[in-house]
């Protein structure tokens, strides 16, 4: 096995060439084809509890998968033990488990025409920020502190903070994936996060909280300074819930939960979960199932971007590519081995970067261009704002979900007051064949692209 | 097996855990403690009548952590090698900067050191079990669900099995190990009737070896994943609203464990987070209540012989004939509050500092019998299938998410309901429920809590009516 150049970053180039010896090894043993994934990172944590610091973390992390295909037979295997003496033997052992297992003939790596070819550095997408290697201790911490209002901010006369939990937190993630037909990949990647949680007690001794966080794959992206305060107003808009009748509404979404309504239809749209007859979204492929107002894309290789990735866990290329058009149902996520089980057309293992676009089902878009929480529940007129999901679930062989909610009632585009202990219940394609309307507002930290969104017609019980 | 079995296991001697520990602290920090891991864990899958993939997993390293007051320092190392547990000592030595208004209390210097307490005995030790018989077990549990239903169109069963060794060392010179077997069997199950699909699933996890898999529980587990297929075919969503809720036996503990159990974890109440502080000797509820949080119950899930900071397992009352008498606590709360830990110092692995979590969390039985609650129900629901829950701890505000129950109609159970939300506030809900059924049970399937790290517990109740509660529904 050729030896790897030398690179900078987490992974070392003796560290590579241990992970081409595990190829190597397994090789020997009698595997006929191998992947291994080396993944290191590291995270500092600072956390504050009403102003002062109260917890400091350093984690460095690193560990070896193999995927081994042997006698057509196949098995993964981990370690973080990273000897070259005790991986030959983990190895051996590992290509004697799989040939325990039944054989299973569609089990093999990916073509190497469909893996990634130009993922050399880990920095293609650049996601890695250089300043990381420059932050001290001191300045992490700094960042932490500046973050806390404990005893600063001025609540609502009655009302006292109870307690203020901040954070900062920084890490890199370097993962290098190689396999015995040629792929070599590596992808690195920093990220910056700060975020806080403020708990205050109305009068009559009762609590409420709030959160807010913001994040960055580069530390001048990182929106400092502003999460406690958001945290508090979250948590002083929540005083004094009033009871809301049951009923079917309108629903408004807020950007930062409303990738918790997508989630279902990634799953379902994964040929694992279609062939194992467990997806509410079978048969689905090219037929229109969602109102034409829902269409999501995947812009996996836009550069530095949360989420983007140049391939998957297979080291198959990622594309930008089409996930929903107009509510028509564009690809499946099939990986090579459900490829080769069903018949389908393989594409790539997962989402990553997901967009959806924006909608309004009477065409228009505000004047100024921007379609938020706000203007979406001017132009509703009045419903439910939720702004967090407690709990609940989606059933993934049916699409019937329930999920308990909480946020505002709104009338005449305007919050009225705070709602709790209310629950929404209906069937996934049928709440997005009521998507009203789709905003442009998702925040730039998350990697799915998800924005406020409204429909129309849901049942709520209070 | 003696200390010096999980010495060389680590590859350190005492003196070289004094050091470390020496080292910890050399910034001023008032207690260090390190936690040494070492896991193996393995599965199958089967899946379209086969078991075709598997694998097996190590992960090892110890963890190092440093308190000041009530504030932590926390760092691991992934060898155990004395370079990089120094580095790692080192690093979790900087909170020693930090201010705080706790005086070092000893963090409850004392505990009873040494091996084990024998709340899973070795019950066949996984590692000397051969694949083949770990396959079978999955083709027979699979081969019990066809012959017993029909309409089963696809079975998914995993097997996984662990066994890690702890170490646990203390600036107070106390040396801790333990031994951790765990076994878990899941399977689920896809049923078709009329062009309709419908899934079950059954789980089942032990503090054990592999002596916990019997032909009988193979034959319940098969049992259980059919039964009531019909009734999940016909079910239908109710109409929701506030309504009395019978809660079955046993896995309805899950009430506990989201309404109750995690505003009692110390943690939330050192912060004033939690709905539940300061109340502790207040009435919370109805005299006919206790509810335990227990790391004593044998070869249970959520079995503790020590915690994660080497404080022996216990059998904790949170609540004892309705009246608050302790919360969960783990070292840093326990001082803070001025008791003694009752072992709840819990994490995922090396890589997570402990914080109170549960353990096997369940209400005593009661007097009532199950027929006599739902039959003191003019309208309402009753729940026995469930999967994940979610509470806000400041607010006392939970939920679960019910996968299957019927409908009370003049105190009979009619039509069947399924895939419903269950949302209440902890203090209320407590303080509303108005019978105890005389018929705990432990539910020993693969609950995992994931209050930040996942950790592995379980749940337990009787049959409970609660007068009030708000269900999703159409």
């Amino acid at each position: 096995m050729k030896k790897e150049k030398n690179t900078t970053g987490l992974i070392s180039k003796e560290e590579k060439n241990l992970a081409l010896f595990c190829i190597d090894a397994a090789l020997r043993h009698g595997a006929e084809q191998v992947r291994v994934s080396l993944s290191k990172s590291t995270l500092d944590t600072f956390g504050m509890l009403n102003g002062e610091l109260d917890k400091v973390t350093h984690s460095a992390d690193r560990s070896v998968f193999l995927y081994i295909f042997a006698d057509r037979r196949y098995g993964t295997f981990s370690t973080n033990m990273l000897e070259e003496a005790s991986l030959e033997q983990f190895t051996a052992k590992a290509v004697d488990a799989v040939r325990m297992l039944a054989e299973d003939r569609h089990r093999k790596l990916p073509e190497p025409i469909r893996t990634e070819k130009d993922a050399v550095t880990g920095r293609e997408l650049g996601l890695y920020d250089d300043a990381y290697e420059d932050l001290a201790p001191e300045e992490k911490y700094g960042m932490a502190a500046e973050e806390c209002i404990w005893g600063k901010a001025v609540c609502p006369e009655g009302i006292r903070i109870i307690s203020e939990e901040c954070e900062y937190s920084d890490s890199v993630d370097d993962n290098f994936v190689a396999d015995s037909s040629g792929f070599r990949g590596r992808h690195t990647e920093t990220s910056f996060a700060i975020c806080s949680e403020i708990t205050i007690e109305d009068p009559s001794g009762r609590k409420y909280s709030g959160y807010w966080w913001d994040s960055s794959p580069y530390l001048a992206g990182l929106q400092r300074g502003k999460c406690s305060g958001t945290a508090l107003d979250k948590a002083i808009s929540q005083i004094s819930p009033q009871s809301h009748e049951g009923g079917s509404f309108n629903m408004v979404v807020d950007r930062s939960v409303s990738s918790r309504l997508v989630s279902p239809l990634f799953s379902a749209l994964n040929t694992a979960s279609i062939q194992q007859e467990s997806s509410f979204l079978k048969g689905s492929l090219g037929k229109r199932i969602f109102s034409e107002g829902l269409t999501i894309t995947d812009l996996a290789r836009t550069c530095g971007k949360p989420g983007a990735r140049l391939f998957d866990t297979e080291g198959v290329a990622t594309r930008n590519m089409d996930i929903i058009v107009a509510g028509t149902v564009k690809t499946y996520f099939t990986n090579t081995y459900m490829a080769l089980k069903t018949g389908m057309e393989p594409t790539v293992e997962g989402v990553s970067r997901p967009v959806l676009l924006p909608y309004s089902r009477d065409g228009r878009l505000p004047e100024d261009g921007i379609s938020d929480a706000a203007k979406i529940m001017e132009a509703a007129g009045s419903g439910i704002y939720v702004t967090g999901f407690n709990g609940g679930n989606c059933n993934s062989t049916t699409g019937n979900f329930s999920y308990g909610i909480e946020g505002f009632a709104f009338r005449d585009g305007k919050i009225t007051h705070p709602v709790r202990e209310m629950v929404i219940t209906g069937n996934m394609i049928s709440l997005w064949n009521n998507l009203v309307c789709a905003g442009n507002d998702a925040r730039a930290c998350t990697r799915w692209q998800i924005p406020t969104l409204c429909f129309e017609n849901v049942d709520f019980s209070a | 097996m003696d200390t010096s079995y999980f010495l060389n296991r680590f590859q350190v001697t005492v003196p070289q855990l004094e050091q470390l520990v020496g080292t910890a602290l050399s910034q001023g920090g008032d207690y260090s403690d390190l936690y040494f891991e070492h896991t193996t864990y393995n599965d199958l899958l089967l899946k379209d009548n086969e078991v075709s993939s598997g694998g097996f997993h190590i992960d090892y390293g110890v963890g190092i952590r440093v308190l000041k007051g009530d504030r932590t320092g926390y760092a691991y190392s992934e060898n155990t090698g004395m370079k990089d547990m120094l580095q790692a000592a080192r690093a979790a030595s900087q909170i020693a900067q930090a201010s705080t208004c706790l005086e070092n209390t000893g963090y409850g210097k004392g505990y009873p050191a040494g091996t084990g307490h024998g709340f899973y005995p070795e019950y066949g030790r996984w590692s000397d079990r051969k694949p083949e018989e770990s396959i079978q077990v999955l083709k027979k549990l699979e081969s019990l669900i066809y012959a017993r239903e029909k309409r089963t169109v696809k079975v998914i069963a995993r097997l996984s099995w662990s066994e890690s060794e702890i170490m646990m060392y203390n600036s107070a010179g106390e040396l801790t190990c333990d031994s951790r077997p765990m076994g878990s069997i899941v399977v689920s199950v896809i049923f078709s009737e009329n062009g309709k699909n419908e899934n079950k699933t059954s789980s089942r996890s032990f503090r054990s070896g592999y002596g916990m898999i019997t032909d009988a529980m193979l034959l319940e587990m098969a049992e259980e994943a059919v039964s009531g297929i019909d009734e999940r075919f016909r079910a239908v969503r109710p109409k929701g609203g506030r309504m009395p809720v019978v809660m079955g036996a046993g896995a309805s503990g899950i009430l506990l464990h989201e309404a109750m159990g995690h505003s009692f974890e110390a943690d939330f109440i050192r912060k004033g987070q939690s709905v539940f502080s300061g109340m502790i000797g207040k009435k919370i509820c109805d005299s006919s209540i206790s509810i335990v949080d227990d790391g004593t119950l044998e070869h249970n899930r959520g079995a503790c012989n020590f915690d994660d900071e080497g404080v022996p397992g216990q059998k904790t009352y949170m609540v004892r004939d309705g009246i608050l008498s302790s919360y969960l606590h783990d070292r840093i709360s326990a001082s803070w509050s001025g008791v003694p830990s009752t072992g709840n110092g819990r994490r995922e692995s090396f890589r997570f500092n402990p914080i109170p979590r549960m353990r096997a969390t369940y209400m005593e039985s009661g007097t009532a019998d199950r027929e006599s609650l739902i039959a003191s129900v003019k309208k309402g629901i009753y729940v026995d299938e469930f999967s994940n829950g979610q509470v806000k701890i400041g607010e006392g505000d939970f939920t679960f998410y019910v996968k299957s129950g019927f409908l009370i109609e003049n105190g009979r159970l009619t039509e069947p309901v399924k895939d419903i939300n269950i949302i209440g506030n902890g203090p209320q809900a407590l303080a509303d429920i108005t019978g105890v059924g005389n018929d705990l049970k432990i539910d020993n399937g693969t609950w995992t809590c994931g209050k930040d790290q996942s950790v592995p517990v379980s749940c337990g109740i009787p049959t409970v009516l609660v007068r009030n509660l708000t269900v999703g529904g159409e």
